[in-house]
């Protein structure tokens, strides 16, 4: 007998007279239904039983909770969820990271803060669901309601692919500094999320043409709504190269350029003041 | 671990928190309801909204929060 069968059984036992083996068959949702209502069992979306405990004696409540309920958790090992979070976590499942994904996440378990390596195991999820053409909006708001400050910005960097590269190296290139350490590189990952917003990232896959668009677009939309600043981060001896020259393109629109280089000179910020 | 063929919906939650004698304090929290000062927790030890309650796995040991750090570490458990 499956468990299926077997609530059923039960179901038939406490509830006797008032439970109908039409019933059979369909999934069973726990339910309160309007208050006009005066069914204890009634089918819902074609094959859903719902039994409205509001219409169930506390004898009988209290069997479905022994006999059903803790049968199901407690034997069966089973996970009795509320509708909305059974099919979140449906979406979840089958959204968790892949195996390159879980190499990923290996590389930052001990890199990275505890809440960020949860959150960036989080957003992976979203990013697999949003591939997949998935509503993400619930997801992404669960992570950013945890971390106001960055939650959001995460989500968005790691769609963008920048922890499968950028916070890889970055991590590679502060390891070779002598002075290296692991507290520094937190906080250089969790001050560059929250910055993302007025942030442009070098990489080798730009070119230098869409670089210098993205720091003019950045300028022009700080310069209205922003911080008064623009970060451009660069890692690499190329990229550093690159970052510098952007600086000179821009010098005369900002009042102030400030230059960060790491000891190993492979890592550089440049912050443009406006 | 398994998802169940039982379910509840939102509407039914305040029932199904009576059955595992719990109930709501002031704050919106879940408590004991022979108990309101004890917050239930869940196993990682954090107090749970009612609005943010998932529902429940091993008995009455572990009340499941909804956010999706919860649901991926109960996601990861599932056959």
């Amino acid at each position: 007998m499956n468990l299926l069968e077997i609530v059923f059984e039960k179901l038939k036992t406490i509830f006797e007279a008032k439970f109908s083996n039409s019933f059979n068959n369909n999934r069973i949702s726990l339910f309160n239904f309007s208050k006009n209502s005066t069914s204890l069992f009634e089918i819902r979306g074609g094959n859903r039983l719902s039994l409205d405990l509001t219409h169930a004696n506390p004898e009988e409540k209290k069997q479905v909770k022994e006999k059903i309920i803790d049968y199901a958790t407690q034997i069966e090992k089973e996970a009795f969820l509320v509708n909305p979070s059974l099919i979140t976590i449906k979406k979840v499942k089958e959204n968790l990271p892949d195996e390159a994904e879980q190499k990923l996440l290996e590389f930052y378990k001990d890199k990275l803060t505890p809440e960020m390596y949860t959150a960036l195991e989080a957003s992976i999820v979203v990013r697999n669901a949003f591939k997949r053409k998935e509503d993400i909006k619930e997801l992404k708001q669960s992570i950013a309601k945890k971390h106001p400050s960055w939650g959001n910005n995460l989500c968005n960097m790691v769609s963008e692919g920048y922890f499968d590269d950028y916070f890889k190296n970055l991590y590679l290139n502060m390891f070779k500094d002598e002075s290296f350490d692991i507290r520094a590189y937190q906080r250089n990952v969790e001050s560059t999320v929250k910055s993302l917003p007025f942030t442009v990232f070098v990489t080798k896959y730009k070119s230098y043409e869409e670089l210098s668009g993205e720091v003019r677009f950045k300028l022009s939309n700080l310069k209205k709504y922003g911080t008064g600043k623009l970060l451009i981060h660069g890692i690499g001896y190329e990229n550093i190269i690159t970052t510098q020259k952007l600086g000179e393109e821009y010098k005369s629109e900002v009042t102030d350029i400030k230059i960060d280089i790491n000891q190993s000179k492979t890592i550089i910020t440049s912050t443009l003041t406006f | 671990m398994k998802l169940s063929i039982l379910s509840f919906d939102e509407s039914a939650k305040e029932q199904i928190l009576d059955l595992y004698g719990k109930t709501i304090d002031e704050e919106g929290y879940i408590v004991e309801t022979d108990n309101p000062k004890q917050r239930v927790l869940t196993p990682k030890g954090e107090e749970i909204l009612f609005e943010e309650w998932a529902g429940v796995h091993k008995g009455s040991e572990a009340f499941i929060k909804s956010d999706i750090f919860s649901l991926i570490e109960l996601a990861k458990r599932l056959e």
